[in-house]
């Protein structure tokens, strides 16, 4: 149960087309990732899911089931909102037994499941206070809990994390990840925190302007970007993009046919004997790493990130070199060519 | 280059105020010399305490004194102390509740029609304004030409309203006329007690209901739209949407309109007295109409006894009053 089908997607709102032939496989119990820059199209496509809007054009499938023109209450799924959209009227427990009263579901069950949830999410002691009375973390927690308490076929949670501090969202990440290890449930998850998408995903899904760019388990992702909006979507700092002439000393064995650029991750270049000629202009000393922003005599820009500390001032020039394994390969229209193996 | 041009409009503006501003600076300084901080203070207030003492704390004060003097003199000094006269002649009555059987028995017609007068209008444009404000709040065409449609009663003159009804509703109105056109039997709006107490009810309604409407409408924007989708996400009929998450948020709002419709219900004069005059009878005489004619209007005007009804209704709008205070404290807090 929870296996979603997008077919042929689009949507408009007037002439203006906010997704663009969308077509996905979600399966059971996978964990999908929907990331891309703001405005892309992610929260649209949730929606679209969760049938709270209806698309243009197309078909949403939920287990072999065309549910296109089903409403969102009927298709089983629940939802997580960013803002949380708890009732901020109603205590935590109201919260949580509101949609179950709606199923005329019985009390004791209902009862039941709510402290089944509340044990499992560790808000017990919170169940009779109101919203407005929890902290940002616990409100995230009552909204997951109201999702689960419906025992749905599958959660869409759009950018839960986003209105949490930095380190409350890296503890609720690890939360959200072991939960959906619990529940063995499908997840479609929009966030545009790539590493929120790379350490809880099973397949990401990359969107930019309303179109699918690609979709790949997280290191794939990595490892093998299909096109040059990938390449410097994930990973932080993003990849450099050189010409073919800039890169030249890193390209040993020459380049494959039409390559037009190469690409290589400032955490893949490393000091060397010969490479790239690095004239330093700004030196971030983060600790753990070193991070060089430079140009090479062509005046193009790089960015080399560098374990530990290293003695470098602004002015200083540095070779750096790269394993041609980590080198990437794209053509004049930005797509991926692969090295000859 | 439109900045440019306000500078110079700002500059042709700034002139005589600055006239103005020099030209009192030196008796100014003079007075703080003389009087100090608390000097200034009092000066700036001044403009406002004059008006508001002038129109409202003096003739309060003027009007207790003429509630326990007698006579039918305007001139204070020309009346003469009676005491409490004019509240025990209001007050006495075998039974509250029946009029015929108080010494004033048109005060207590009018009691009683206020109050009634009050509970079904106020109920009424709860209700009314409540749905006006879903409606206009929904996605239907031409929405802010229906919100403004709505508002513009209630920048009419209420004298305006009673007349433009008046002219609708009287035996040769319009809708009697319209009827006739229509065969069906014209009926004397304004002259039957029920159809009468309907019009008075209802052009008021009419008049007031768009500015209580606004309110509601700012209200149910203020409630957040996930909400309502996290309702649909879960499956919530219509009806349960609005008794559990419409009605429970918007109460506040709902309750601020209760009373300011309540202290306006309790006071209503303009638009009734113009559309019905009180009639037919006495039947839509109410409380306002009872002070100006027993103090004003009548061939044996008594100003005390006039004075003595309007305190006691003062009384019982300084408790709307103080409940809407504490109501707004209260919201502000929760
Ligand atoms: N109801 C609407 N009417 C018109 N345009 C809309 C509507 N909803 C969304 N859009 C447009 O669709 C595009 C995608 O919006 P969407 O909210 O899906 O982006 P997003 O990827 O979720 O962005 P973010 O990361 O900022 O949340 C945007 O350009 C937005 O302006
Ligand atoms: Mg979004």
């Amino acid at each position: 149960m929870g296996q979603i089908r997008l077919e042929g997607l689009y949507k408009r709102f007037g002439v203006h087309e906010v997704l663009t032939d969308i077509n996905l496989e979600v399966d059971e119990g996978e964990l999908c990732v929907f990331v891309g820059p703001s405005g892309c199209g992610k929260s649209t496509l949730l929606r679209q899911i969760s049938g709270l809007d209806q698309p243009s054009e197309g078909k949403v499938f939920i287990d072999g089931k065309d549910v296109t023109r089903v409403s969102a209450a009927d298709r089983g799924l629940a939802m997580v909102f960013q803002s949380y959209a708890l009732y901020p009227h109603m205590t935590v427990r109201q919260n949580l037994a509101f949609g179950l009263q709606n199923m005329k579901m019985p009390r004791a069950e209902i009862d039941r499941r709510i402290a089944d949830v509340s044990r499992m999410l560790e808000i017990e002691p919170l169940i009779a206070r109101r919203p407005g009375q929890l902290s940002g973390g616990q409100r995230q927690r009552v909204a997951i809990g109201r999702a689960i308490v419906r025992d749905p076929t599958a959660f869409l949670l759009d950018e839960p994390l986003s209105n949490l501090d930095a380190e409350l969202r890296v503890s609720m990440r690890a939360e959200l990840a072991a939960l959906h290890a619990r529940l063995g449930a499908t997840m479609i998850y929009v966030t545009h925190d790539q590493i929120e998408a790379m350490t809880l995903a099973d397949r990401i899904v990359v969107l930019r302007l309303g179109r699918i760019e690609q979709v790949a388990a997280p290191l794939d992702l990595f490892d093998r970007p299909v096109n040059r909006f990938v390449a410097g979507f994930i990973g932080a700092p993003s990849m450099n993009f050189l010409s073919v002439a800039d890169a030249a000393p890193l390209l040993g064995g020459g380049t494959p046919d039409g390559v037009a650029i190469v690409g290589v991750r400032p955490q893949h270049l490393v000091r060397a004997e010969k490479g790239l000629e690095l004239c330093a202009t700004l030196v971030e000393a983060l600790g753990t790493e070193t991070v060089i922003h430079g140009t090479l005599a062509s005046g193009a820009r790089l960015l080399a990130t560098v374990a530990g500390h290293l003695k470098v001032a602004p002015g200083d020039r540095l070779t750096l070199g790269a394993n041609p394994e980590q080198l990437h390969f794209f053509n004049a229209n930005d797509q991926r060519v692969d090295a000859i193996a | 280059m439109s900045f440019a041009l306000a500078n110079t409009i700002g500059a042709v503006f700034a002139a005589p105020v600055r006239w103005l501003a020099a030209s009192i600076d030196a008796p100014l300084r003079l007075w703080q010399r003389l009087t100090g901080k608390g000097g200034m203070i009092a000066f700036f207030l001044m403009p406002n305490i004059i008006v508001f003492g002038t129109f409202v704390i003096i003739p309060l004060f003027i009007n207790f004194a003429y509630s326990v003097t007698g006579g039918n003199e305007l001139f204070l000094t020309d009346r003469s102390f009676v005491g409490t006269q004019h509240f025990d002649r209001l007050l006495t009555c075998d039974n509250h509740f029946d009029p015929s059987s108080c010494r004033d028995d048109l005060f207590w017609t009018a009691v009683w029609n206020t109050a009634r007068f009050v509970v079904v209008q106020v109920t009424t444009i709860a209700i009314v304004a409540m749905g006006t404000a879903l409606i206009l709040n929904s996605k239907i065409p031409a929405r802010g030409f229906w919100r403004a449609v709505f508002f513009f009663p209630v920048l009419l003159s209420p004298v305006v309203v009673g007349l433009i009804w008046r002219w609708i509703l009287q035996r040769q109105g319009l809708l009697n006329f319209v009827m006739i056109e229509m065969d069906l039997t014209p009926v004397n709006w304004l002259i039957e007690r029920d159809w009468a107490f309907v019009a008075a009810v209802g052009v008021s309604v009419w008049a007031h209901v768009g500015f209580y409407a606004l309110i509601l409408l700012a209200g149910l924007q203020a409630i957040p739209r996930d909400l309502y989708e996290a309702a649909e996400m879960d499956g919530t009929r219509p009806a349960r949407v609005f008794f559990r998450i419409t009605l429970p948020l918007l109460w506040p709002n709902l309750l601020v309109v209760i009373v300011l419709a309540l202290i306006r219900a309790v006071q209503i004069f303009d638009e009734v007295y113009v559309l019905t005059g009180g009639g037919p009878g006495t039947s839509t005489l109410y409380l306002t109409q009872y002070i100006y004619e027993i103090g004003f209007a009548s061939i044996l005007r008594n100003p005390g006894l006039a004075s003595a009804a309007s305190l006691m209704m003062g009384g019982v709008l300084i408790v709307l009053t103080l409940g809407q205070l504490g109501l707004q404290r209260w919201r502000d807090r929760a």
